[in-house]
């Protein structure tokens, strides 16, 4: 029971991540392999700033921080590497965000050094339900994982700029066409996308208290499994693939014989419900036309 | 007009353009036997062609699924890794009944290959189902899946990593030899009618169905043949270095292989087998000019310069300079002046290879369109048949 | 066909120019002395223990050029913790001319590193790589660590002798190479002894949410954690804030955990084997601590200390042999440091301890176990 509260913990860190990649990937068309690195550049700025001291409010004034920083690094990643490409192959895209990858990881080495960091727990404390400990962090983490999802559904489906997004992403030619100012909603899905990354940062610092320049890759590689398996572009599918991922990860954990093939049996997995399903669990079948 | 030249004397039908990958990748290999036999080639660099020779294997390969069929594909160091460790295992197996490492380096090839080839058919039936990023997510989960097994296995080494014998410097020979025969093959696949009929499928599956191409063969015909490859240039990675880890056949070393494809332009051998070498070069200078303190700025040289070359190559507002300060511009009034085109023979090579347009419609491997806003300014205009 | 003709070119154009700016920079003087070569991860998951060692030598190479005599210069290259690289950078190193090397840091990459060194008999001595595999390549090979399976046995035995009746966890890396090394011993000796015990694994690919870990091993009164401080922090935090209470017993990768866990060490007893220690007051020891923090204004770790000792080694061992000729070929280098060395009268004292080397390369050397904190007290 615990280890799937566990699970629960770190797949809602998951799905905060997933719906980031999948707010980019629904709306830009482009996967961002540098959507960890934002989380990692986000987790720096959250330890630099507690550095100074640690209180609540200062804990308030991180995430602020973190938030404005990497929504002004998300937005200006996306100016420099990926709008001149805007109209070439996707692929070209593809490889810009890998760059940008290895910058931001060969940055944050040269300006925090290679050891890892520690801090100090950010939310401390916990209750009991029954003989199951759950931690306020993973509450925190779940509650904040449905309101975001939430939140980003009403603003996509009830708003004039969501409205635009959904416009962008379905048919960028005739969105434009209907005067909708197609780059500034792009650069307006990479600043949300690059503010959840932060927040993602946040609460990844929460369950694993450290830092160091390489932390937002793995997190990365399996947020983007989330998304595929919950349906690339599908808000509520990359928070269920994100769960879901979290709990089948520490489930594998736990058994010991199994735990050194976890990655083997939750890549198996995300191929099994690909093959059932090929367009992930919410994802929308788009017809095709000749 | 008698000047055309030596190509004017050949027989018809001999097209320079097809044995010019041969010419580049033989002439390199005189060369260097050369240097080497003389013994002023540095061994640093005799590894470095090796390194190259591996590198272009893999490009090349994944250029038929990527390039051609049009699938991204993010799991190609997933089918190096079961050539690495399959082939090497059997040609250890060997070691008692064959002396000569060369010619047991060349069966592990074939048995890694053929392997490796095996799990490509695997690959290749989700394919059938599975579109644009949800393919591309199932060949890294492969990926993934393949090396977290092979870590696990107690033949191999587990996290060890498996003992291997190196085979010097001299192995850039068969590397190079090993880049011939895939350029034979692939570009041979490509110029037949199974190469016209997987980029029929890149170009639109529905069409080519239509058609009667069968694509459900073409798809696995293309990432089996791929897969091949990759096994054979994980067998030359085993005989290139000890012990052959897990680690190395990381999701990143894919997209390592990716980036080799992309930059040297999706569908074009010639690219791929330029873009290998450049990158690999680059590695190769940035790690051996920067040492110590200076070792962490590597990567963030060679992002800079990845960045840079594909917003150069690939931005549609660049398209003018591009057109202005290129080679390719130079190169074709060289070629023009000893080869002369007449349009007739521009009609006989309809069905070339190379002819088709490089670029993949993004709907078929993002599953979306991205040219509707400027009619994809990068592709000249092509005649409506030519698709 | 214009179009990729005109990609590739200009793609060529790009790479052309580049590829001559680099080289352009390529040759910088060269200072006389000898030229001993390195391996590491200085990028990646494992920069920081490259990055220690990396520090530990040229420390070295300053104080001893300092000294005045004979001169040395130190190399160490960027592998990522990859074999293949490692390969390149032996290439590079011994192309520019190397003599002796500290070969790797990590198992792997060290083995890649000195199966290239044998070929050309050039002598070896890592600082970090345990791996039994590393010195049994070639007899060229040599550590200054302790190996793998004599930690886990220790740590076997001193659970046996100290915690008798203890409920006993162990978790390790089934990635890492040093991780199952000594994880392998330690579960031999534990089956000798008759303990029976909890077993749990991570893997490179897992390893920084150890929850589902921590919950199983949460009611141990001892875990024998055989892995490095980056991971080993993390796990402790994650026991830790499952209320776990318990021995956190590790190895020599351990050392540099102190200032991340200060929250886990007011509640737990932590200890591990190791070579150094830096609060240590032998004298060489606090020297050497100081000038390092003066140097890089960090603590140095057992990483560093065995790059510093093994620079130190080469160094006192071709003083020995009286070498004083620069330009020595590796293979004479060799054959004279490892006769110094291998001598049954020869033993040098570093900062980790009095060691003595065997023929097959390995070091010996007392482990020291070191208790960081013990709040029972």
């Amino acid at each position: 029971m615990s280890t799937i509260i566990d699970g629960l913990s770190l797949g809602s860190i998951y799905a905060l991540i997933a719906l980031g990649y999948t707010m980019v990937y629904g709306i830009a068309k482009m996967l961002n392999f540098a959507h960890g690195d934002i989380i990692m550049v986000g987790a720096y700025t959250i330890f630099s700033t507690l550095m100074v001291g640690d209180s609540v409010p200062l804990k308030i004034i991180a995430i602020l921080l973190s938030v404005l920083v990497c929504t002004v690094l998300g937005v200006s990643v996306e100016r420099i590497a990926y709008r001149p490409l805007r109209g070439a192959s996707p692929l070209a895209v593809l490889i810009t965000a890998i760059g940008v990858s290895y910058f931001l990881q060969s940055l944050a080495q040269l300006i925090f050094g290679a050891k890892s960091h520690t801090i100090e727990t950010l939310i401390p404390g916990a209750f009991h339900i029954g003989s199951v400990r759950i931690t306020y962090a993973t509450l925190l983490t779940l509650l904040v994982g449905a309101a975001v999802m939430a939140g980003l559904t009403i603003f996509i489906a009830k708003t004039k700029t969501g409205r635009a997004m959904v416009a962008v992403s379905e048919d960028r030619g005739a969105a434009e066409l209907m005067g909708i100012h197609v780059n500034g909603i792009i650069a307006l899905t990479f600043a949300i996308g690059s503010a959840l990354a932060a927040l993602a940062g946040f609460f990844y610092l929460m369950q694993i208290p450290a830092t160091n320049p390489t932390l937002g890759s793995m997190p990365g590689i399996k947020a983007f499994t989330a998304a595929v398996i919950g349906g690339i572009g599908s808000i509520p599918g990359a928070m269920i693939g994100g769960i879901l991922l979290g709990v089948i990860e520490k489930l594998c954990l736990s058994i010991t014989p199994l735990s050194p093939y976890t990655t083997a049996i939750e890549f198996s997995l995300l191929i099994l419900i690909l093959l059932v399903k090929p367009t992930g669990l919410l994802g929308r079948k788009r017809r095709e036309k000749v | 007009m008698k000047k055309n030249g030596y190509f004017a004397a050949v027989k018809k039908g001999f097209k320079p353009k097809y044995y010019f990958n041969y010419a580049l990748v033989s002439f390199a290999l005189i060369l260097f036997i050369a240097l080497e036999m003389s013994g002023i080639l540095k061994r640093s660099y005799a590894n470095l062609l090796t390194q190259i020779g591996f590198s272009i294997i893999l490009a090349v390969s994944l250029n038929l699924v990527v390039g051609f069929l049009g699938e991204l594909s993010l799991g190609h160091a997933g089918f190096m890794c079961i050539g690495a460790y399959i082939g090497t295992w059997f040609s250890q197996l060997l070691a008692p009944v064959i002396a000569s490492f060369a010619i047991r380096l060349i069966l592990a090839m074939l048995v890694g290959g053929i392997c490796a080839a095996l799990f490509g058919i695997l690959v290749g039936i989700p394919a059938l189902r599975l579109k644009g990023d949800y393919l591309a997510i199932v060949t890294l989960a492969f990926g993934e899946i393949v090396r977290n097994i092979f870590k696990n296995l107690p033949w191999f080494g587990k996290s060890y990593g498996m003992p291997t014998e190196t085979y010097g410097t001299k192995l850039f020979i068969i590397a190079l030899l090993a880049v011939l025969f895939t350029l034979f093959v692939i570009q041979n696949l490509m110029r037949s009618k199974h190469g016209r009929a997987i980029t029929a499928i890149r170009d639109s599956e529905i069409a080519a169905k239509s058609m009667g191409v069968n694509v459900t063969f073409y798809k696995i015909l293309a990432f089996s043949v791929a897969a091949f490859f990759a096994g054979i240039a994980g067998v030359i990675y085993g005989a290139y270095t000890t012990p052959i880890l897990y680690s190395f056949f990381s999701f990143n070393y894919s997209i390592e292989i990716l980036v080799m494809v992309v930059l040297g332009g999706m569908g074009s051998i010639t690219g791929s087998i330029v873009s290998a070498t450049l990158l690999t070069l680059i590695n190769f200078l940035l790690t051996a000019n920067l040492s110590g303190d200076m070792a962490a700025l590597k990567y963030m040289i060679y992002a800079l310069i990845l960045i840079g070359m594909v917003i150069y190559n690939n931005a549609p507002a660049l398209k003018k300079y591009r057109d202005r300060f290129s080679l390719s511009i130079l190169f074709s009034r060289i070629r023009e002046r000893f080869v002369r085109t007449t349009p007739a023979t521009v009609k006989d090579d309809a069905a070339a290879w190379d002819r088709v347009p490089t670029k993949i419609l993004s709907d078929e491997i993002l599953s979306t369109d991205l040219q509707l806003t400027t009619s994809a300014p990068d592709k000249p205009d092509k005649p409506k048949g030519d698709k | 066909m214009k179009q990729f003709f005109k990609k590739c070119m200009s793609v060529f154009v790009a790479g052309a120019i580049l590829a001559v700016a680099l080289l352009g920079f390529a040759s910088c003087g060269k200072e006389e002395g000898f030229f001993i070569g390195a391996s590491g991860p200085l990028t990646g998951d494992a920069a920081s223990y490259g990055i220690a060692v990396q520090r530990g030598a040229e420390l070295a190479v300053k104080q001893l050029n300092a000294k005045g005599g004979v001169k040395f210069r130190f190399e160490i290259k960027d592998d990522a913790a990859e074999a293949g690289k490692a390969g390149t950078n032996y290439d590079l190193l011994f192309d520019a001319g190397m003599q002796a090397s500290l070969s790797g840091v990590t198992s792997g990459a060290a083995e890649a590193f000195v199966d290239k060194a044998g070929n050309d008999k050039l002598f070896c001595l890592s600082p970090s790589a345990s791996a039994d595999s590393v010195i049994n390549k070639n007899a060229y090979s040599f550590r200054l660590c302790f190996g793998d399976p004599d930690q886990g046995k220790l740590a076997a035995q001193w659970i046996h002798e100290n915690m008798p009746g203890a409920k006993v966890g162990a978790i390790y890396n089934t990635s890492d190479s040093y991780s199952s090394g000594i994880y392998a011993a330690f579960q031999a000796e534990m089956a000798t002894l008759g303990i029976t015990y909890t077993e749990k694994t991570f893997d490179n690919e897992n390893k920084t949410d150890f929850s589902s870990q921590a919950e199983a091993l949460k009611d141990c009164d001892v875990i024998f954690m055989p892995f490095y401080y980056t991971e080993a922090s993390l796990f402790a935090k994650a026991a830790t804030q499952k209320d776990c209470v318990a021995t956190y017993f590790g190895c020599d990768g351990f050392d540099g955990i102190s200032p991340l866990i200060s929250d886990v060490m007011q509640k737990n007893r932590v200890m591990y084997i190791t070579p150094f220690d830096v609060e240590s007051q032998d004298a060489t020891t606090k020297a050497f601590v100081e000038a390092f923090r003066a140097e890089y204004n960090a603590d140095p770790d057992q990483f560093a200390a065995d790059a510093y000792d093994a620079m130190m080694v080469i160094a006192d061992a071709i003083a020995k042999a009286g070498i004083t000729d620069y330009t020595v070929k590796p293979e004479t280098l060799s054959e004279a440091i490892i006769n110094v060395i291998t001598a049954s009268d020869y033993s040098y004292t570093g900062l980790t301890g009095t060691m003595k080397w065997e023929k097959s390369g390995a070091c010996v050397k007392a482990p020291v176990i070191k208790v960081l904190s013990n709040p029972a007290q």
